[in-house]
């Protein structure tokens, strides 16, 4: 707890980062209450719509203390052109009724965090198939946000096994080790990332999909780490009080992880949210070249892949790009929480 | 001196035979290979398919498999691909100059900008100016490259001041030999400015810390007492010792070369190496695949040699131990 | 002999501590004066003022500094660069990260010559002052660490006399080095002194070696210099409490076999200084108005001493 008082004193926008993290990953938990509409829900009639407005003054003017939207007809198919039909409002209400669905696949309900009940809420605006972006986005974070954190915790454990053998036991082993990080670490990353990728076949169920995206990730993560936690242990080995427990007779697992491991944990925990925007930014890319998760569940990765070489899509509809900037935001939370905390747990800086 | 370059070079020969073969497990290893998926069309008999394998050496085991292309490459045969039916190293050829010139393009651009950005920033260290520029980094580095493209995407495809996709205009085959040039450097701005644009964060960040801890070491405190003016403190001490980590760095990016454009050249469109890979691997296209990593493992061994011996010939430190 | 330098109550801190608290002395010609004290009493801080080279939180907030009778405090950077290196030379405690690892010694010290000079000269001038320093011609060529610990000092302070300056500040220059090679720097300096018309102000927290190589001692604790005097007298007869206790500690003052005494307590953080005399936490003769005052100069003989046991001050 003391690390958190300290990072609201000493840098407030990591401070702040951390809530904005919470607040994300709370969006993708209750992903099934907070989002208007099932991610696989397609409005035929309202393909590339454009994200809808919220109003409390209608057309006259007139104030309405609860917020309303107005209906958006296709006026154009071929342009893609929306008009706004001024003459009807539909009101938002709270807890709405509407389908049935399971909230975190446990509780079900009918009822949901917002909605209306005529017309139609598209916070997001829609895709081509007419789908809801604003709950895609919200189904989306569950994958793009989970594969980050079991990705790092994979590689993590990865890393310090195989640097914690490397750097405490040295000689061959050290040897034949670093050798093998050597080798892993020659792959240029992104081609290595795809190569694994086409060992298996592209028709994977989601799940499969899933523990395949996060089984390559950490192949491709595990040797950098296992590197400098291989230095860590190096230098710690020859600090004064791992010696004097030796002296001591103290057997070796003990001083792994009684004198080793805790001294390595601040920098682990910086290193491991650092680490989480590389392993987002892996989905992403893989989704987002067709080859991580498929449709029609939502990833934020894959939430962007009609945008590549559709110039029609991308300039007419640009709200589709908003995937992309929470998939930023998220990274750059990340990014300052991990500074931030480094600074923190700097014993210098206290 | 050359005996340790002789040496490295030596070092370096089992790492790229452990890593070939390592992928040319992984490719051989999967379900399927380029041959399955001729199976489905009709028209192409088993036994076409079977001679074919033959040809490529496909029915032996895959060590047999492997040493086979060893001693191919050894002769600077990377054999044919399976899909364009053209020798690898004939497609390579003009792929990867467009990546290489891509690349070059933009890790000039980027050091040129990063480095005095750098400087000022550690200059100007917890004042405002500074305050400014390391959160416009921080936005730099934590944009996806290719979120970056797609914005930039949106904004050409609006405002289209430049072409977008391939390297040359369709007018081209008129042109001068300098209005073809000035034609390809259109087409390469925009892929190149979104490498640069999301490269010059972290670069201006490394290069700010270690002009920061330059000037905050020892040796510039004796160079002030010694009544040596700050700019030719700056310029002089701080700055040798401040580039002297950089250019690890360079050599590392040097190395990623081949697969660091390539997401964004699949984006932009741009014909590069990336597109290649990425068709070569969703194809089976083993001998493709192989010579593209095989490249950009010899990539990486140049980019880390030179990154030392540059090292070497600035850093006395290093040159003579 | 005259004054070169002469410092008058200087005071150096910034709003929330004070480092330095109403500094005064002079050094004369060719004279060499020891700063004594513990670690983190002021002592590198003092040198550092002198020279207009404080860390960037702290400032000079009153007194004055002059320098062979021009006042330094009122100069601009660009003057004192003039001063820097050319009137003052300044060595330090550890030359291995105070040389710069990348250039060479020759060009080290070779960018410090104040005349423009043609490059053969200024190289002529470099090796001179090598060899003087005890160092063969080669060390020219050489970068710092193809040298040892004791080369480097010497290289070091080669770097500081090439203007031959008339006022050397030495910084601890000795501590990292094994004996047998400070006692080399330690006579090369003594014997500087007899060439060149210089003056040194030597830091340690040796006083045994400020005894041997000193003409005054100035004992220094908490920011406040405590005790200025000759260096026999103040070493054979100690009159602040504190260095009488800094004296008891010295090895050499006990018989084999006897225990040796040390200072309780700690030296006090700049963060929370008592309110009266900084020693008197650990002062066993301290009185009510210790705690309340801080004690003035008293002058005794040709010693002045900061503790209200000297003057009338003890009684009230």
């Amino acid at each position: 707890m003391n690390i958190f008082v300290r990072l609201r004193k000493r840098n407030f926008i990591s401070y702040i980062s951390l809530y904005i993290i919470i607040f994300l990953y709370s969006l993708a938990i209750l992903a099934d209450f907070i989002s208007p509409y099932p991610y696989n829900k397609q409005f035929r009639d309202t393909p590339l719509c454009p994200p809808t407005k919220i109003n409390f003054f209608d057309k006259n003017g007139k104030f309405h203390l609860r917020p309303f939207v107005y209906e958006y007809k296709l006026v154009n198919p071929s342009l893609n052109k929306y008009e706004i039909d001024r003459n009807k409002i539909c009101p938002i209400y709270f807890f709405v009724k509407g389908e049935r669905r399971k909230i975190l696949g446990l509780f079900p309900s009918r009822r949901y965090l917002f909605g209306v009940k005529e017309g139609k809420i598209f916070l997001f605006g829609t895709d081509m198939h007419g789908r809801d972006i604003f709950s895609r986005v919200l189904y989306g974070a569950r994958i793009s946000l989970s594969i980050g954190i079991i990705g790092v915790l994979i590689s993590f454990f990865l890393g310090f096994l195989i640097g914690g053998i490397s750097g405490y036991f040295g000689g061959k082993i050290d040897n034949v080790l670093m050798r093998l990080v050597e080798i892993f670490m020659m792959f240029p990353s992104f081609y290595l990332m795809l190569a694994l990728r086409a060992v298996f076949p592209l028709n994977l169920s989601s799940f499969q999909v899933y523990l395949l995206i996060v089984i390559i990730l950490s192949l491709i993560g595990w040797a950098g780490l296992a590197r400098i936690i291989r230095g860590m242990v190096l230098s710690i080995k020859e600090e004064e009080y791992v010696l004097s427990a030796k002296a001591l007779g103290i057997p070796t697992f003990r001083i792994i992880f009684r004198h080793i491991i805790p001294n390595t944990f601040s920098y682990s925990i910086t290193a491991i949210t650092l680490s989480i925007p590389g392993y987002i930014l892996g989905e992403s890319t893989l989704s987002l070249l067709g080859l991580g998760i498929q449709e029609p569940y939502p990833s934020w990765g894959n939430m962007l892949s009609v945008c590549i070489g559709n110039l029609r899509i991308l300039s007419n509809a640009p709200w589709m790009l908003i995937p992309g900037f929470f998939i930023f935001l998220t990274i750059i939370c990340f990014n300052f929480l991990g500074d931030g905390l480094r600074d923190v747990c700097d014993p210098k800086n206290w | 001196m050359k005996r340790y370059i002789l040496n490295r070079l030596f070092q370096f020969i089992p790492l790229l035979i452990g890593m070939t073969f390592i992928s040319f497990l992984i490719i051989q290893l999967s379900p399927g290979d380029y041959f399955t998926q001729l199976k489905m069309n009709p028209e192409i008999s088993p036994e076409t398919i079977e001679k074919m394998r033959k040809v490529f050496g496909l029915d032996k085991n895959i060590v047999v498999q492997y040493f086979y292309w060893l001693k191919n490459v050894f002769t600077f045969n990377l054999g044919v691909s399976f899909s364009y039916h053209v020798p690898v190293s004939y497609l390579i050829k003009i792929r990867l100059k467009n990546t290489i010139s891509l690349s070059i393009f933009s890790i000039f651009l980027t050091w040129i900008i990063s480095i005095p950005l750098g400087i000022y920033g550690a200059i100007k260290n917890k004042r405002w100016e500074e305050k400014i520029l390391s959160f416009i980094a921080y936005i730099g580095i934590s944009i996806p490259s290719f979120f970056l493209a797609m914005l930039f995407i949106f904004f050409i495809s609006k405002t289209a001041i430049l072409p977008l996709g391939g390297t040359t205009s369709i007018f081209y085959k008129g042109a001068t030999p300098f209005e073809r040039f000035i034609d390809y450097l259109k087409h390469l701005l925009v892929p190149g400015l979104i490498l640069t644009l999301s490269g010059i964060g972290s670069l201006y960040r490394l290069m700010k810390n270690n002009f920061l801890e330059a000037i905050n070491s020892p040796y510039i405190f004796t160079a002030y007492a010694k009544g040596i003016p700050t700019w030719k403190i700056y310029f002089k001490h701080a700055l040798r010792n401040a580039i002297n980590p950089m250019i690890t760095i360079f050599g590392y990016e040097l190395s990623g070369i081949l697969s660091g454009a390539g997401l964004v050249e699949i984006i932009t469109g741009w014909p590069g190496m990336g597109r290649l890979v990425l068709e070569g691997v969703l194809s089976f296209d083993l001998y493709l695949v192989m010579a593209s990593l095989l490249i950009g493992g010899i990539l990486l061994i140049l980019g880390n040699l030179f990154a030392d011996i540059l090292l070497a010939l600035v850093d006395p430190r290093v040159r003579f131990k | 002999m005259g004054k070169i330098l002469e410092i008058k109550n200087v005071v150096v801190g910034n709003e929330e501590i004070k480092i330095l608290r109403d500094i005064s002395f002079e050094v004369e010609e060719r004279e060499i004066i020891s700063i004594v004290g513990e670690s983190g009493c002021g002592k590198s801080i003092t040198l550092r003022t002198i020279i207009k080279l404080l860390p960037q939180n702290l400032n000079i907030l009153s007194g004055k500094i002059f320098f062979e009778g021009l006042e330094i405090t009122k100069l601009k950077e660009k003057e004192m660069q003039n001063i820097r290196g050319k009137k003052i030379g300044m060595i330090f405690q550890e030359p291995s990260s105070f040389l710069n690892p990348l250039f060479t010694i020759g060009n080290q010290i070779e960018e410090g010559i104040n005349e423009k000079v043609e490059k053969d000269k200024k190289k002529e001038r470099v090796i001179k002052i090598l060899e003087e320093m005890g160092l063969s011609y080669n060390v020219y060529y050489q970068y710092p660490h193809q040298l040892s610990g004791g080369m480097q000092q010497r290289a070091m302070i080669a770097m500081a006399l090439i203007n031959n300056p008339v006022l050397l500040l030495a910084d601890e220059p000795t501590t990292a080095l094994d004996v047998t090679t400070a006692f080399g720097i330690i006579s090369l300096l003594k014997n500087l002194i007899l060439i060149h018309n210089l003056s040194i102000i030597f830091v340690t927290h040796d006083i045994s070696l400020a005894k041997y190589l000193s003409d005054r001692i100035f004992v220094m604790y908490a920011g406040i210099i405590v005790e200025k005097g000759p260096s026999i007298e103040v070493y054979n007869s100690p009159l602040h409490p504190y260095t009488q206790k800094l004296i008891n500690c010295l090895p050499e003052k006990y018989n084999k076999g006897e225990k040796i005494k040390t200072i309780e307590g700690e030296v006090p953080s700049f963060k929370n200084l008592p309110l009266g005399c900084p020693f008197s936490p650990r002062c066993e003769i301290k009185n009510k108005i210790c705690e309340k005052r801080i004690p003035p100069e008293i002058k005794i003989g040709n010693r002045i001493v900061r503790c209200f046991k000297y003057g009338n001050f003890m009684e009230s």
